[in-house]
């Protein structure tokens, strides 16, 4: 088989063709297609021939030797080798199981039908790629796209676009020829980023960039944090740069710090200028420092107040900014040059008369890892002091940041279990 | 949506208690039949009954017997495709015939259907109009109305509204015994009946049968049973429903031949619609029979022109698979309200401008009614004889023979029609 690598072609654009022998035989015209739905990119497995009498023949796949534009050329002698046609475990025809058929999305709420699907010759076999559920798919079906498109090109400067949706994407329901959803544009933002990133780690870039262009601010930037490193930098690259800088805003400082390391310099002073001054400098400040000690892996993101603030207060304020925190367990006190003074535990903040300044409660002696510092060092400290996460101060005592014991875990652990 | 009936307390349940919930299963299942078969009495039908009774007189009174007949085995073929397969007319010729045949067959209804809702708002326009309400405030308020009567309501709601609406229709029933028929004389036509093959009794015929069995009816029936979430279980009732809706509507269509042949045919008037034959029958049976006479043309228009623009968003959607359902909001089913929508803002719309070519638009309705009607016959015999999507309840053959023998009658008749109309 000539393998012109990725060439696709539509199943609507193959229905019809003749199926020819080797030795210029016709055996018939294709009349569906089986495919091996068990596997996550099902394979062509054979050819339903509608021969001269109407009689209708199964052929396997493994009997096509080229395939080219839709022209399906087979073996010589294939003649012999059709079979009647039973349903084989696992197999679905595309044309009498998918095409036409009514998909849903996740809460069954109707979405669109199966206009047509698209077919990928891949490392030799052809595989089932995508779902056409776009008007081309349909217009294509009628036999007016071409029509249609010098149309809309004459009259309105427009192209149709392609309307893919990923099979990876869809699955069968039983029975009742319905195909559904793994997730709908609508829903999306229903799902647990962690869930969506795995989901967008699953697909090929074009179709992550669909999903991910669906998602608003907020809930690409949870995507994002939750990615794979690799995946987050195409995300990235593929995004517009002033949403690209929007999203890196709302991403927690060590993370977007963490992305921003992995894209080229250019591109990162370019997203660095694009973000608000604050979030830029909270960052630029993560970058200094290197990966592997105390100042690369802190964040910036803590809550801190002055020492003359009264419990109340800082109560109210960490119950309206909590979700912007990175780590809240601790209250950091600190004066107005940001020396570091003292720490107040989230437990004790909670039962304190609201009245007290936080000073009267704070607790004066403190650990404090030096920017500096190994990830050993910080290990021991935060095996002596059980803490939850560990404030790093430079040498005139000011604060730099917070190492989350979480995050230092996502470091070594990995080392640790290997 | 789905309406869960109480099918399984029915053995724990006692006596007396049985019944009750056996009448409670039966109204949870009513409803699409009747409404489907009473909406045929829209303004088209009134107009055809008037003219058959006013021109003919009773000579034509009887064909309403092997019509309902005739009405009867086709929707029961739908209603059965219904509850069966669980998806709607369009839905089925989608997926069987694909999306080419689909495609050329929705631009086809979608016209069909407007035309046939721009004959509804004309109706209302027409009616309101008896009672001196000018046609350019009767028409926005009835699109505001109908339009509303979806948006707001859900499929409970509006199935009670529109099950209300035809109660209404009695007020042919009453005018017929208002206008005083010679009772025996009708007993008469119809026990023994002279046919009459004279060219324009044939063409009155067809226009007759043509009025009553209409295209959009079928994906209308289908639609809204599968969307009441019937299925094989209710089909008993479900049948019931259809032939009860039928019977109805030709006890209708009968009072309607009846009041024009004994007082307007009699007195030699001729009439050319439905509001000359309110008017007319004032002085000939009394005002109030010619007021509840128009009264019931404002009624079936109305009812009408909402469930056209509603049958024809349910079947577009259907065939291209978009959420379908009076109960989803505008966000839920962007594509179905807005085709309700535009359906009725196009119909209403065009009613409104002064001089509307409207007695061409009502004629155009009814040839477009005909050219489709075996056409989508044709899908339905194919489709009911599907033993893969059928099952056991596929036709037999007694109900083959009948089939193909009202869509060659069927199409007989539309193709007159055609011919008729433009020669």
């Amino acid at each position: 088989m000539t393998d012109p690598f990725n060439i696709f072609s539509f199943f609507s654009e193959i229905l019809g063709n003749p199926v020819i022998e080797e030795d210029g035989g016709l055996l018939g015209k294709v009349h569906d297609l089986s495919a091996y739905v068990q596997e996550n990119d099902p394979p062509i497995t054979g050819i339903i021939i509608s021969s001269a009498h109407k009689a209708r023949f199964f052929l396997s796949w493994s009997h096509v030797i080229d395939f080219n534009h839709g022209i399906i050329k087979v073996k010589k002698g294939s003649r012999e080798s059709l079979e009647s046609i039973d349903s084989r475990a696992g197999d679905i025809l595309l044309r009498k199981g998918l095409l036409d058929k009514q998909i849903v999305d996740t809460g069954g709420a109707k979405v669109v039908r199966v206009n047509d699907l698209q077919l990928i010759c891949r490392n030799g076999s052809l595989v089932l790629s995508k779902v056409d559920v776009g008007l081309r798919g349909l217009f294509r079906r009628v036999g007016i796209l071409n029509m249609i498109e010098s149309f809309l090109q004459w009259l309105f400067d427009y192209t149709l676009g392609e309307n893919l949706i990923n099979w990876r994407l869809v699955q069968p329901v039983g029975s009742n020829d319905i195909l559904r959803l793994k997730f709908s544009q609508v829903r999306l933002a229903k799902l647990h980023p962690g869930e969506l990133a795995d989901i967008i780690e699953d697909l090929d870039q074009p179709g992550r960039a669909r999903v991910f262009r669906a998602l608003d601010i907020e809930m690409a930037a949870d995507v994002l944090e939750e990615a794979d490193p690799k995946v987050q930098v195409l995300l990235i690259q593929d995004m517009p740069t002033e949403k690209a800088s929007d999203v890196l805003e709302k991403m927690s400082p060590s993370k977007a710090t963490d992305l921003l390391q992995d894209l080229e310099e250019p591109q990162m002073e370019t997203l660095l200028k694009e973000m608000e001054p604050e979030a830029a400098e909270d960052v630029r400040e993560l970058l200094s420092h290197d990966e592997e000690t105390a100042g690369g892996m802190m964040t910036t993101s803590y809550f801190s107040q002055p020492p003359d603030a009264t419990v109340e207060e800082a109560l109210k304020i960490l119950h309206r900014e909590a979700e912007d925190f990175e780590v809240i367990y601790y209250t950091y006190i600190l004066d107005a040059e940001d020396h570091l003074l003292g720490v107040i535990t989230i437990r004790e903040l909670l039962i304190s008369d609201p009245m007290a300044s936080l000073q009267s409660i704070m607790i004066q002696r403190l650990a404090v890892v030096p920017p500096e510092a190994s990830k050993t060092d910080m290990l021991n400290m935060f095996e002596k002091y059980g803490l939850r996460a560990l404030p790093v101060a430079d040498e005139d005592g000011s604060i730099c940041g917070v190492i989350r014991f979480k995050a230092l875990m996502e470091e070594v652990g990995p080392r640790i279990f290997r | 949506m789905h309406n869960s009936s109480p099918k399984n307390k029915h053995q724990e349940s006692k006596a007396g208690a049985r019944i009750w919930t056996r009448i409670a299963l039966v109204f949870a299942v009513v409803g699409p039949g009747i409404i489907t078969s009473n909406v045929d009495n829209d303004a088209g039908g009134i107009t055809t009954y008037s003219l058959a009774g006013a021109e003919f007189g009773l000579k034509l009174l009887w064909y309403m017997l092997p019509i309902t007949g005739i009405l009867i085995l086709v929707q029961e073929i739908c209603a059965r495709m219904g509850v069966v397969s669980g998806k709607g007319l369009a839905a089925l010729i989608r997926e069987e015939f694909g999306a080419k045949v689909t495609f050329y067959l929705m631009i086809g209804i979608i016209l069909t259907n407007l035309a046939n809702t721009i004959a509804e708002f004309a109706g209302v326009v027409a009616s309101m109009q008896i009672f001196h309400v000018p046609g350019h405030f009767s028409a926005p308020v009835a699109a505001i109305l109908v339009w509303l009567l979806v948006i707001k309501g859900s499929y409970k709601s509006v199935e009670k509204i529109f099950l209300g609406a035809c109660l209404f229709y009695a007020a042919y029933i009453i005018s017929g015994f208002l206008a005083k028929p010679d009772w025996s004389l009708v007993y008469q036509e119809i026990s023994s009946p002279q046919p009459d093959f004279s060219p324009s009794a044939i063409i009155m015929v067809a226009g007759l049968v043509g009025t009553t069995i209409a295209p959009w009816m079928q994906f209308y029936l289908q639609a809204a049973i599968v969307d009441k979430g019937l299925n094989i279980t209710d089909y008993k009732i479900v049948r019931w429903d259809v032939i009860i809706g039928s019977v109805t509507v030709s006890v209708v269509a009968f009072f309607i031949i009846l009041v024009c042949a004994v007082t307007i045919h009699k007195h030699g008037i001729s009439i050319q619609s439905a509001e000359e034959a309110a008017l007319a029958l004032v002085p000939l049976a009394g005002r109030y029979a010619g007021d509840l006479f128009a009264f019931g043309l404002l009624n079936a228009s109305l009812f009408a022109a909402s469930i056209l623009p509603l049958s024809t968003a349910y079947t577009v959607c259907e065939a291209f698979g978009w959420e379908s359902s009076v109960n989803c909001k505008f966000s839920e089913a962007p594509q179905f309200y807005i085709l309700y929508t535009l359906m009725i803002i196009l119909g209403a719309g065009l009613v409104m401008i002064p001089g509307a070519p409207l007695i061409s638009i009502m004629f155009l309705s009814q040839v477009l009614n005909a050219i489709f009607l075996p056409v989508i016959l044709f899908f339905m015999a194919k489709l009911v004889n599907d033993r893969s999507l059928m099952g056991e309840n596929a036709n037999g053959k007694i109900s083959n023979f009948l089939m193909w023998g009202v869509f060659i009658l069927l199409s007989v008749l539309s193709i007159g029609t055609l011919v008729t109309s433009f020669f």
